[in-house]
């Protein structure tokens, strides 16, 4: 199908006649069906509210349409310049959406830890995803997630058996090359920790050089009882990017799950973090930065769902606007009648740079039982001049002081970033961005 | 005036209080000294009536009233007033209004007249007078944004306003400094009388320094195991609960 | 007892207002098409003019659906089974409370709100609306004499039609949403305030509005204008009878304040919310809107709503004016099977235009309760302020809070706070008042009003004593 704004997103799927069946009959239903949901939902507009104040156009008009190759001519020491110096992780290497084994390493993985690509394990062991595929998710999926479902072609399956632990991180490269025209991935990954599972995954999002494309991925994510989670995301694509991520968590009871979420890169960027809690006492920790610039767009949505007692969870996302960046937040808080004893706190903060940057913030609570401790709290603010003028009395230059402030101000989300390695680069990669930030 | 017999309580299942005498004459001073975990907070919350304890044995009478089966407000009625040891924050809700609800709504059940705004407003000015305390206190919000000290201070104009026949202090003293403390043991002393008696829940013997109290008592693992005059708590101050084969408890 | 067996051990009340006045009423038949229109204003004699703003508004009401967004749910309300003019039989109009139908007055002293006595005693000039025409104008000489035009709107058609002309639709179009568009249509009566030049209104003005004949929607139109240098406030208080079927309710509200005016508005609204089973109750759809259309001018909404069975209601700024300041101070109670969903917008346009948003909500029994608000900072709003706290208190475990902040900022040098919290009476709170010897009931309305208190400041003496009784009677019957 050609691809136009007017065809909507059925350009970003594969054709459907009979070539593309894979002879799996659960996978092909839930394509069609996916494919079915696509079509009936049409394009959503700013009259929709999950769309409110992100426009689909400039995504439409990019015209993408998907990948074909499944290899890559790049070596291993090709991805030398895009490692985090001194991270010492397994390694998972996706390009343009496909995993890649070459690129990836994965040796020493202990005893009940499983790390492989989507299609080679729907080719091998069908039975293993059945269960899992689509299972946070669930049928009725969000237009991202269903274009996803009827166009995903890889992804990477990471499996922790009950008590299984990992010392290391899990590192997981998204890069993303420049192809002869602009193109959409849209890889799917399953992690699962089953019960007292413990594991850190480190996701990062890169490009090589200034390429044109759009990753929509999705992460299907369930922690059984009483395991944890370490999640890391960095996303500092090119500047000419767009990017889509869902993540669909279940929280298993006395499960812990921390997501510290960076977003730096792509020109349009959409991030939908759905949390659903599947079992009491289990604890959400969703910490995220931004910064937008020129004429960056970072969208965040959080949908966390209280709908049993005894939970908790916190939100806590700050953001840095200058240029003519935007941003828009919207944080969802949902307790359900009956869950008592839910202890939710969210909190939206903005500094705002130059004139022509925006930020529309929509922090939520939806309250439907009585014994609760919810609450939350927005701001959108400049440095505060005194302390800009504290730093300069000390002799600091103006810009180097705001700067520092801007990095202080960013610090709280920095410093949950784990190891050194990685939070040092991170830093620098803010700092880097906000010295050619005109925020004079 | 107050008399408990082998008064038994439980917190969930466990057993606190277990069997507890004491009895308390009118205008008399009785300090309640013991270990943590020996029951002495828990002694305090069931006479006010303070939910989450089970009364299981035993009786507590009041001016011959049986005091377990009242209301806490009946309690308040009847010239019971606790101190609180952490006392409770009510934000936007007046100092004043508060206590002159409170004082005509105890007048009210004695069968007395109401007091009006202006005699109200002359009584609160005395009270203060006496307790050496400012009336800034009178137009913020209860115990909203006050000190440690302040809240307890605040504890002690409340009495003063109510006049109870029975105060319990429960760990007046704790967390405050040598001169709050000074200042709310001259405001106990300031409001005693032949007609009204207290109960000093304490842990210590520092504030015996400074309200002398007729009897002590020492409470561990929910009885009262010893009595005495003021010389009681001087040997404590000594020798510990150790002495007394009260350990302190886990 | 815990603060919540407490609390819901407090007894039901009937609703304390509600009985239905026997009085002759001048009703149509329902329904609304263009001929109703016209009649309704060919009864009135109106201009021209207003008959075809009436018109243009009608037209464009037909190709409008019902707006959805709201978090309320009700039974799809049928607008040609509604009556759309009711007016007392007594057609020439009283010219003194003597004169006015003993059955009204009646009705007016079951509410405790005899007129005579409220003009005696408290000075407030009362404009008392029966259903949908003014009866009782009084005060007029006194605000005459300061140049202050306080009348009902239907006289203000004739007496000042250009003042009329220029201001009517100004800050709410026709073209707003349905329901402004289905008032300007039919708009049967209601108030309004001219305050000239430099005047400082003299008195508190008042309004008491009630529903009764049945089956009739009640759609006032409220007109403020305070030119440059004014002061007024207004207050509004409302309470309805109790009866079985749901009324409509769609009034429109617009404030104008020129340079350094300043505008407070104060409501009480306690209409009927319907029964224990969520019957009957009146359904408040209103469009309430200030424009700061001056520099430094000044528009303060104050209300508490403690009635109806649904109440959906955004009283608004337009911050036009450079310096301009917006107010938005709410207590909303919901219980029963109440739902409102409420809130303001202040729209930032001016320089160093600033806004302050205070919500309280409290919601028992199987209360609904949504706070939804808009704070809009426009990129040439340089130097604006807000600062926005919401909290809910929570009685029992079946109603529901909500809040809906939308903030969107495009200046850099925008100050905006917006904090939220849910709470429930504690039960140390509770346990702690009675220890002081006061009862459950009286403990649980005096944290309320604690709770309340920031909102109670800013109403006129007066008003603030009432809205006080008012919260502790709707929380009387809060809970079962």
């Amino acid at each position: 199908m050609k691809a136009t704004p007017g065809n909507g997103f059925a350009p970003w799927l594969p054709d459907d006649g009979p070539a593309a069946a894979t002879g799996l009959a659960w996978f092909d239903s839930r394509r069609a069906k996916a494919r079915a949901q696509v079509r009936d939902q049409g394009i959503p507009t700013t009259k929709h509210e999950a769309w409110r104040y992100t426009s689909l156009t400039r995504l439409l008009e990019q015209g993408f349409t998907p990948t074909a190759e499944a290899t890559t001519p790049l070596q291993p020491r090709d991805l030398e310049p895009l490692l985090v110096p001194g991270l010492d992780a397994y390694r998972v290497v996706l390009v343009n959406g496909r995993f890649i084994p070459g690129l990836s390493d994965l040796q020493h993985l202990p005893a009940g830890v499983r790390v492989g690509g989507l299609a080679q394990i729907l080719k091998s062991d069908p039975d293993a995803l059945k269960d899992r595929l689509n299972g946070v998710v669930g049928e009725s999926q969000p237009l991202f997630a269903a274009l996803n479902t009827a166009g995903l072609d890889d992804g990477v399956v990471v499996l922790l058996e009950r008590g299984a632990q990992l010392e290391r991180p899990i590192e997981l490269i998204h890069l993303s090359v420049g192809m002869d025209e602009p193109r959409v991935a849209q890889p799917r990954h399953i992690v699962v920790l089953e019960a007292g599972a413990q594991a850190s995954l480190i996701e990062r999002y890169v490009s090589l050089g200034e390429a044109l494309y759009c990753t929509n991925s999705v992460l299907e994510l369930s922690l059984g009882r009483d395991a944890v989670l370490k999640h890391q995301r960095i996303q500092t694509e090119s500047a000419n990017a767009f990017h889509i991520a869902g993540l669909y968590l279940s929280l298993g009871a006395g499960s812990r799950y921390q997501c510290v979420t960076v977003g730096l890169g792509a020109a349009w960027a959409r991030t939908d973090l759905n949390v659903r809690f599947a079992g009491e006492h289990a604890e959400c920790d969703l910490q995220g930065l931004y910064l937008a610039g020129d004429r960056q767009l970072m969208d965040f949505h959080l949908d966390v769902d209280h709908r049993l007692p005894q939970c908790s969870s916190r939100e806590n996302f700050k953001g840095i606007l200058y240029g003519k960046g935007r941003a828009v937040f919207d944080g969802r808080v949902y307790v359900a009648k009956d869950a008592q004893r839910t202890d939710a706190a969210m909190s939206n903060r903005n500094l705002l740079l130059s004139e022509g940057a925006e930020v529309d913030t929509k922090p939520q609570l939806e309250i439907n039982a009585d014994d609760v401790k919810c609450s939350h709290g927005t701001t959108v603010g400049q440095i505060e001049p005194e302390q800009l003028f504290y730093l300069r009395s000390r002799g600091l230059s103006a810009p180097l002081a705001r700067r520092m402030l801007c990095l202080g101000f960013a610090g709280e989300i920095l410093d949950c970033l784990t190891p050194d390695a990685l939070r040092d680069q991170v830093a620098e990669q803010v700092g880097s961005r906000l010295e050619l930030a005109p925020i004079d | 005036m107050l008399s408990v017999k082998g008064l038994k309580a439980n917190v969930g299942d466990k057993e606190i209080l277990k069997g507890l005498d004491l009895e308390i004459g009118r205008g008399e001073v009785h300090a309640i000294m013991g270990p943590n975990g020996s029951g002495k907070s828990t002694l305090a919350h069931v006479l006010s009536g303070r939910e989450g304890y089970t009364v299981t044995g035993g009786s507590v009478t009041f001016e011959g009233q049986d005091l377990l089966d009242l209301e806490p407000e009946a309690r308040a009625h009847l010239g019971l007033f606790l101190a609180f040891q952490y006392p409770v924050e009510l934000p936007g809700v007046n100092n004043t209004y508060f206590l002159k609800a409170a004082l005509n709504a105890i007048r009210k059940a004695r069968g007395e007249p109401e007091l009006d705004a202006v005699s109200f407003l002359r009584l609160m000015k005395e009270k203060l007078k006496v307790l050496h305390l400012d009336d800034s206190l009178l137009k913020r919000p209860v115990n909203f944004g006050f000190s440690g000290g302040e809240k307890k201070r605040n504890e002690i104009f409340q009495m003063a306003i109510l006049e109870p026949k029975l105060a319990i202090l429960d760990e007046t003293d704790s967390g405050l400094d040598i001169d709050a403390l000074r200042i709310v043991a001259d405001g106990v002393n300031a409001l005693r009388s032949p007609e009204r008696s207290v109960i000093l829940v304490t842990h210590y013997q520092r504030l015996l320094d400074y309200i002398q109290p007729d009897y002590v008592h020492v409470l561990a693992k929910g009885q009262i195991i010893r009595s005495g005059g003021k010389e009681l708590a001087l040997e404590l101050e000594d020798k510990g609960y150790g002495w007394l084969g009260a350990e302190e408890a886990a | 007892m815990s603060a919540s067996t407490a609390v819901e051990a407090i007894v039901e009340s009937e609703y304390e207002h509600g009985f239905i006045t026997e009085i002759e009423s001048d009703t149509f038949l329902p329904g609304l098409d263009e001929g109703v229109v016209r009649a309704i204003s060919a009864r009135k004699g109106e201009p021209e003019f207003l008959l075809e703003y009436r018109l243009r508004a009608f037209r464009h009401w037909q190709t409008l659906a019902t707006p959805r967004w709201a978090h309320v749910h009700y039974p799809e309300i049928d607008y040609q089974a509604i009556s759309y003019f009711s007016a007392p039989k007594s057609q020439d109009g009283p010219k003194s409370l003597d004169e006015i139908d003993p059955a009204l007055r009646e009705t007016y002293n079951k509410l405790g709100i005899p007129i005579e006595e409220q003009m005696a005693l408290s000075g407030i000039a009362v404009d008392a609306v029966f259903d949908s025409v003014s009866v009782a104008t009084t005060f007029r000489t006194k605000l005459a004499e300061a140049g202050v035009i306080f009348c009902a709107i239907s006289e203000a058609v004739h007496d000042y039609p250009d003042l009329i002309k220029q201001h009517l639709g100004s800050v709410v179009p026709h073209t707003d949403n349905f329901y402004a568009a289905l008032n300007a249509a039919v708009f049967s009566d209601g108030t309004f305030v001219y305050v000239p030049k430099g005047v400082r209104c003299p008195m508190e003005l008042s309004t008491y509005f009630r529903i009764n004949a049945r089956n009739t929607g009640q759609f006032e139109r409220t007109l403020i204008v305070a030119e440059a240098g004014s002061h007024v406030s207004y207050l509004e208080g409302c309470t309805a009878p109790m009866r079985d079927e749901n009324q409509l309710h769609a009034a429109v509200v617009e404030l104008i304040a020129m340079d350094d005016a300043e505008i407070k508005y104060s409501t009480v609204q306690n209409w009927y919310p319907g029964d224990a089973q969520g019957r009957g109750g009146i359904y408040n759809f209103v469009t309430k809107r200030g424009d700061c259309r001056g520099a430094r001018s000044k528009i303060s909404w104050t209300q508490v709503e403690t009635g109806s069975a649904i109440t959906w209601k955004y009283p608004s700024c337009l911050l036009r004016g450079d310096d301009s300041v917006g107010e938005f101070y709410s207590v909303a109670v919901t219980k029963g099977r109440q739902q409102a969903d409420t809130g303001t917008k202040m729209i930032h346009l001016g320089r160093n235009t600033r806004s302050t948003i205070v919500s309280k909500g409290i919601s028992a029994g199987e209360g609904q309760q949504t706070y939804r608000g808009l704070v809009r900072i426009a990129a040439k709003a340089q130097g604006a302020r807000n600062h926005t706290q919401c909290d809910s208190l929570l009685i029992g475990d079946r109603c529901a809070a909500n809040t809906f902040p939308y903030i969107e900022v495009k200046n850099p040098s925008a100050q905006m706070e917006h904090e939220a919290t849910t709470s429930k009476i504690s039960d140390d709170q509770l346990f702690y008042c009675r220890s002081r010897g006061l009862t459950t009931e009286d403990s649980v309305s005096m944290i309320v009003n604690g709770f309340c208190k920031q909102v109670f400041n800013q109403l006129p003496m007066e008003f603030a004593v009432e809205a006080q009784k008012l919260l502790s009677i709707s929380l009387e019957g809060a809970v079962g």
